[in-house]
């Protein structure tokens, strides 16, 4: 490399020269997203999409699976979104692809954050697409509002979830002793409403459990980590359960356990049912997890809304229950866990609201 | 340590005790309120907590002294955990290698580490942007190569590097411990380590002395790629899996435990033995909120608190003309 013989001079140069490198780049991708993409061959010409935070995790990875499963069923073109956390990222690509299929788009999207719904299904609207949300969305942003592009929005409701995954927890060391818990992020809405589900789970068993602690690890498996060697510190074997309001942190505490020989008896639960976790449960370590069917939520987004464009519904026409409502958590504990893995969740996508489990309640 | 030796003084005097006396002051606080905080069992978790941030601290040590910084730490880590899930025993890969997968992933690190160095040197770019884009870079490889999935472990032996005991004390500690010793002895015994002082105090001095600059520097950042590649097989080992958000949190805690410990990020002033207090303060004081039972809500605010004041007490910034 040059550098080393004449310093500053040389510096300079590389660096305009690399601005107008950076300048050319923005400006071609400007020009690709202007001009159609070639048309391959395929059976419809809409073009399905679905938009989530990043394919690094399970959960999501799975989620766009299912979104190519269900274009692979009807031919059409597929493509995924990511915003890797990045709201602006997020819109910004949909408004690319908006334009780049000129409007003829179906998007099954997991917004970034709530208040974002609001601009993609401005959008979408605006181009002549059709939207369908997951998870989050301000409570005052309704599909009915948007007839007919913003198709439906889907959650699943953390509170029962929480609740009957703790009931899972007592029942593994008897129903009688001290729990500790793991939160999540202390301001996301799930992490909210588990630990909602898990003091409704403790209050209904009027004194026998006691929740000894709780604390907001964030999600993350590493701090659940450290947070379970502090408690096998502070409440040795008054711990009879962990409950984390997610697999990952779950795990965490799982290894903490088990660098003081306690895995395996001292049951810990989790919520979203990654393979780790269900490997867990099979090894009697994991007590329960409940498992979100990404698979579903991935290809019913899309599925929804291509029935209403090819005709097979009217969503005007459908009650508000089939518009905003929860999907079905799955329940895995060690008696189900052998049941779950030999015959996993079928997803029939002619089958629109089977596994629809009620309307939204807004609890914010 | 070697601030000392130059200023003679009584506040100096004190400073060089400051990180420890944060240590011990804590550590009585704590046990003030729960006595189970001085049982063994306890030191021992205590230990085990710190072992993979000693390690990573060692290498970030390394490269503050010579006034750079290193925010490759989390990319890094990623990805060796990665490689070394997916070349023992797991349940994506056919690879059984046990426990060659170590050097394999280390030197893996190590590699990452002299791309930050040759890219920083080469390039003329500041190390703040180069490391951040390695870091980004091994996040993304290891995010490739597994698709979003998580690679499980099933090799005993390889576990044994963090579920092992000696003695009554974990592998990972055992580990942590050689890690500092060695990282002593270059800081200490070594023409690298004085040489990495020399550039972190006065570059240009430095370069007048004839001292090899760009090669002092390339060194030092594979040097550190090795840490962090070691501290990404303990973090496989210890989750019993591999996966590209393992080391999610880890960059934070490093950088935050190598200054509490003492050294300035302007360089030229602190040393390894620092980092290992510093270490010890950030895992003692997440230990002890919770066992102190202290409001979730309020644990953030005390631990931005102490952390302040811990680096307002060790810091000599009498050295520096400006603090920025």
């Amino acid at each position: 490399m040059a550098a080393g013989k004449s310093y500053s001079p040389d510096l300079r140069l590389n660096r305009r020269a690399m601005l107008k490198g950076a300048a050319g780049a923005t400006a071609l991708a400007a020009l690709g997203s202007t001009f159609p993409m070639p048309a391959t061959a395929q059976e419809t010409t809409w073009t399905l999409a679905n938009s989530m935070r990043s394919v690094a995790n399970p959960y999501h990875a799975t989620f766009a699976k299912g979104g190519a499963d269900f274009a692979k069923t009807i031919g059409a073109k597929y493509e995924t979104l990511v915003t890797e956390g990045n709201s602006e990222k997020g819109i910004a690509d949909i408004k690319a692809l908006l334009q780049r299929t000129g409007g003829k788009l179906i998007l099954n999207v997991d917004p970034n954050d709530s208040p974002d719904a609001r601009v993609i299904v401005e959008e979408v609207k605006k181009a002549g697409g059709f939207v369908v949300t997951q998870w989050n969305k301000p409570d005052d942003l309704h599909p009915w509002d948007f007839d007919p592009n913003y198709v439906a929005h889907m959650s699943f409701d953390g509170v029962p979830t929480a609740e009957a995954i703790a009931n899972a927890l007592f029942a593994a060391f008897g129903g009688e002793g001290g729990i500790v818990a793991l939160g999540g992020i202390l301001s996301n809405v799930p992490a909210i409403e588990r630990k909602l589900g898990l003091d409704n789970a403790i209050a209904k068993t009027n004194g026998k459990v006691k929740l000894l602690d709780f604390q907001p690890a964030d999600w993350n498996e590493q701090k659940a980590f450290d947070i379970t060697q502090a408690w096998i510190t502070r409440f040795g074997d008054e711990v009879k359960g962990v409950f984390a309001a997610n697999d990952g942190m779950g795990m965490g505490a799982l290894e903490a356990l088990r660098q003081n020989g306690l895995a395996g008896k001292v049951p810990v639960v989790g919520i979203d049912g990654i393979d780790a976790a269900v490997k867990a449960i099979e090894a009697g370590e994991f007590a329960g997890t409940v498992a979100w069917d990404p698979l579903w939520t991935g290809g019913m987004g899309l599925a929804i809304p291509y029935a209403h464009v090819t005709g097979k519904i009217d969503i005007t026409k459908e009650p508000k229950e089939h518009r905003e409502f929860y999907g079905t958590g799955i329940i895995v504990t060690k008696d189900t866990v052998a049941n779950y893995k030999n015959n996993p969740p079928k997803t029939d996508f002619a089958d629109l609201w089977g596994k629809s489990t009620g309307q939204i309640q807004c609890r914010s | 340590m070697r601030s000392v030796a130059i200023n003679g003084n009584a506040l100096a005097q004190w400073r060089k005790w400051a990180p420890l006396a944060v240590l011990l002051a804590l550590c009585i606080l704590i046990s003030l309120f729960n006595s189970n905080f001085l049982t063994l069992g306890n030191f021992i978790r205590l230990l085990n907590s710190a072992s993979i941030p000693l390690i990573l601290g060692m290498g970030a040590t390394f490269i503050i002294l010579m006034g750079s910084i290193d925010l490759s730490v989390e990319g890094i880590v990623a990805l060796t955990a990665v490689i070394a899930s997916l070349l023992v025993a797991n349940d994506i890969t056919p690879y059984t290698i046990g426990l060659l997968a170590v050097p394999i992933a280390v030197i893996t690190g190590g590699a990452m580490g002299l791309l930050n160095g040759m890219l920083h040197v080469k390039l003329r770019t500041p190390s703040f942007m180069t490391t951040l884009g390695v870091g980004f870079a091994g996040v993304g490889i290891a995010m490739a190569v597994l698709g979003g999935d998580t690679v499980r472990i099933s090799d005993q032996t390889f576990r044994f590097l963090s579920l092992g005991r000696i003695g009554g004390i974990p592998m990972a500690v055992w580990i942590a411990a050689a890690s500092v010793a060695i990282a002593y002895v270059i800081q200490e015994r070594t023409r690298l380590g004085r040489w990495l002082y020399a550039i972190g105090t006065d570059e240009m001095t430095a370069r007048h002395a004839g001292i090899p600059i760009e090669r002092t520097r390339i060194v030092i950042f594979t040097v550190a790629g090795l840490f962090y590649g070691l501290g990404g097989v303990l973090s496989a080992a210890q989750f019993g899996q591999g996966h590209a958000l393992i080391s999610q949190g880890r960059l934070f805690t490093t950088i935050t435990a190598v200054v509490v410990g003492g050294t300035a990020l302007s360089g030229g002033v602190g040393s390894v033995l620092n980092s290992v207090i510093g270490v010890l303060i950030v895992v003692v004081l997440a230990n002890g909120l919770v066992l102190m039972g202290i409001e979730p809500y309020v644990q953030q605010g005390v631990q931005g608190l102490l952390i302040i004041t811990a680096v307002a007490l060790a810091l000599d910034r009498s050295r520096l003309d400006v603090v920025k």
